[in-house]
């Protein structure tokens, strides 16, 4: 009974194929902010001077709340995924970046001075002491976007990005309380599982990666 | 990208005034220092003396205000930096095990960025790790944070071994280890040197390592050095009394005036006794079949001095005896007192004496090794 109530209500929403635009907008948003957000993080640690107004520009960027940062999207990006797509990565970009820089500068002092006694370069020390022993440091700034990043990705849903937050707008504006509780339960359960995803990944790098 | 071998042994490495300051203060104040190829030279001093600082200089870890620092010649700052390094076994009391790189990737790290294939770099690893007598089968695969300290120190030493390098520099290694495994590994490292044949300079603040270990022990205090000599020189002529309060002359041989030569003789067996009119060649087929190096030269029952094995064997072919060749050594009774015995050996520069019971010889004196037996 229950369960035939759920299946109708999933069906009439189309969950699944919301589900899955869903989940590729999170892909997307996810990939390329870790690329960019790691890849600056390495390059501030190499200029340690820029460090500190970029990190200041991105913590403002942050301080934008959700709903003005998509509507200022809007004339550049148009309706749709793309501007979420992009409000997911601005808001990623800060707490990924600061952790590899964070992560790069503070590994412990003893494994660069011993890496620089052996006779290991510049570059080398960069790619197999500090990122190494930095992983965690990132893995805990992701695990911080992944929440973020879900967010703004059922958000998206005001702005025809389609998605999960597509079906929980429908319910809200129809007052469909079935549709409602199920797509945001649904939406929910899937934060939870792609968080404790991610926390498993963390602590996975933490024992192999993590310094004792 | 391999790294040119910049040399293949240590013939001498000279510090000539290298002077370095923090902050106005001096942390190595005008250093001249030569240390020779093949040496165990031990660094030792209170805290902040410069000891670490000198030692961090050679490797380019600290670079000197002023001076100069040649190794066989070769000034360092010429040298470029990873290449010198590489060159050059780095080994540190806290150890620095890299924790996410199992055993193996530690020791063969530097290896593998000299582009070694995977089969040499295995193979130098297995070798180290027995060498430092780790199992390798055991540990090659564990994380540094799965070993004892122990453990993980000979794994540093493996490490630093691992290219081969002409020049040790070790900062206080046994430093964190509990007494009774530092008193071991130190045994076991006095092994490995003979095997190793590496120039080695080593910092510690323990004195009695230094006496078990080094050949030659430098004395550092507030930024100088003060003395350098053997434990011998240190400990009867210190150059000051910070000093002998280090070597802590007084109370180390407080129970030497009352020792006498026969408590720390070497007993001598008959087979190193050979008559004096022995062909030089019937004595080197005695002494290779009884496995001596040294014998002692008798006339009757009077010894006359001594001859090495090879020294016998330089000689050719020759019709003298051994009473041609016997070179005479101080000999004294053995109910003297130790201490002046030992100070005229000292003077004279004598490495052997013969002990005589009313004038029959009855064993050796080896000031040396007389001297590890008291410290």
């Amino acid at each position: 009974m229950l369960l035939s109530d759920l299946m109708n209500v999933w069906e009439a929403n189309s969950l699944t194929t919301r589900t899955i635009e869903h989940l590729t907008m999170f892909s997307i948003a996810i990939v390329i902010a870790s690329i960019i957000g790691v890849s600056l993080g390495i390059y501030l640690y190499s200029r340690p001077g820029i460090a500190h107004p970029v990190l200041n520009f991105l913590n403002v960027v942050e301080t934008i709340p959700d709903i003005p940062l998509l509507v200022l999207l809007l004339p550049i990006f148009g309706l749709g995924e793309e501007p979420t797509i992009v409000a997911s990565i601005l808001y990623s970009l800060l707490p990924i970046t600061r952790n590899t820089y964070t992560g790069l500068k503070e590994v412990d002092q003893q494994y660069v001075d011993i890496a620089h006694a052996m006779g290991l370069s510049q570059r080398d020390i960069l790619f197999r002491v500090r990122i190494p022993l930095s992983l965690p440091m990132i893995a805990g700034g992701l695990r911080i976007a992944l929440v973020f990043t879900m967010g703004v990705v059922t958000l998206g849903g005001l702005i025809a990005a389609g998605g999960l937050g597509a079906a929980l707008i429908a319910g809200i504006q129809l007052y469909e309380v079935g549709t409602i509780l199920v797509a945001g339960i649904w939406t929910g359960l899937l934060a939870v599982i792609l968080d404790g995803f991610a926390g498993s990944i963390e602590k996975k790098l933490q024992r192999r990666y993590g310094t004792w | 990208m391999p790294s040119k071998r910049i040399f293949d042994r240590i013939d001498s490495i000279q510090l000539r005034g290298v002077t370095k300051k923090y902050e106005g203060r001096f942390a190595i104040n005008d250093l001249t220092l030569d240390i020779e190829g093949g040496e165990m030279l031990i660094l030792i001093g209170p805290s902040g003396s410069g000891k670490t600082t000198t030692l961090r200089m050679i490797n380019r870890l600290i670079e000197p205000d002023s001076g100069t620092i040649h190794i066989n010649g070769q000034d360092i700052i010429e040298l470029e930096q990873v290449s010198l390094r590489r060159n050059i076994g780095y080994v540190i009391q806290n150890i620095g095990l890299f924790p996410h790189m199992t055993i193996a990737e530690n020791i063969g790290l530097v290896a593998k960025l000299e582009g070694w294939d995977k089969e040499k770099i295995s193979e130098r690893v297995k070798y180290l790790l027995d060498f430092v007598s780790l199992p390798s089968e055991m540990f090659m695969n564990r994380y540094p944070h799965q070993l004892s300290g122990g453990q993980q120190q000979r794994v540093g030493l493996a490490r630093a071994l691992v290219m081969d390098p002409p020049l040790l520099l070790m900062d206080e290694p046994f430093g964190a280890l509990d007494p009774i495994l530092r008193k071991q590994l130190q045994e076991e490292f006095c092994i490995i040197r003979e095997k190793l044949g590496k120039t080695i300079i080593f910092v510690t603040h323990d004195i009695e390592e230094a006496f078990k270990l080094a050949d030659r022990i430098g004395i550092m205090d507030d930024a100088k050095l003060v003395q350098i000599g053997t434990a011998e020189e240190l400990i009867f002529h210190p150059a000051n009394d910070m000093v002998a309060s280090i070597v802590d002359t007084g109370k180390k041989f407080k129970h030497l005036d009352t020792l006498r030569i026969r408590d720390l003789m070497t007993p001598l067996d008959n087979k190193y006794v050979h008559a004096a009119s022995l062909a030089v060649d019937e004595a080197i087929d005695s002494m290779l079949a009884k496995d001596i190096e040294l014998a002692v030269v008798s006339n009757g029952n009077e010894p006359v001095g001594i001859v090495r094995l090879p020294d016998l064997m330089r000689l050719g072919e020759t019709s003298d005896t051994i009473g041609d060749h016997a070179v005479s050594v101080p000999s004294f009774a053995s109910d003297e007192l130790l201490e002046p015995s030992l100070k005229d050996l000292h003077e004279k520069g004598h490495s052997i004496a013969f002990v005589t019971d009313n004038g029959r010889i009855s064993g050796f004196l080896f000031p040396n090794d007389v001297f590890r037996q008291l410290v």
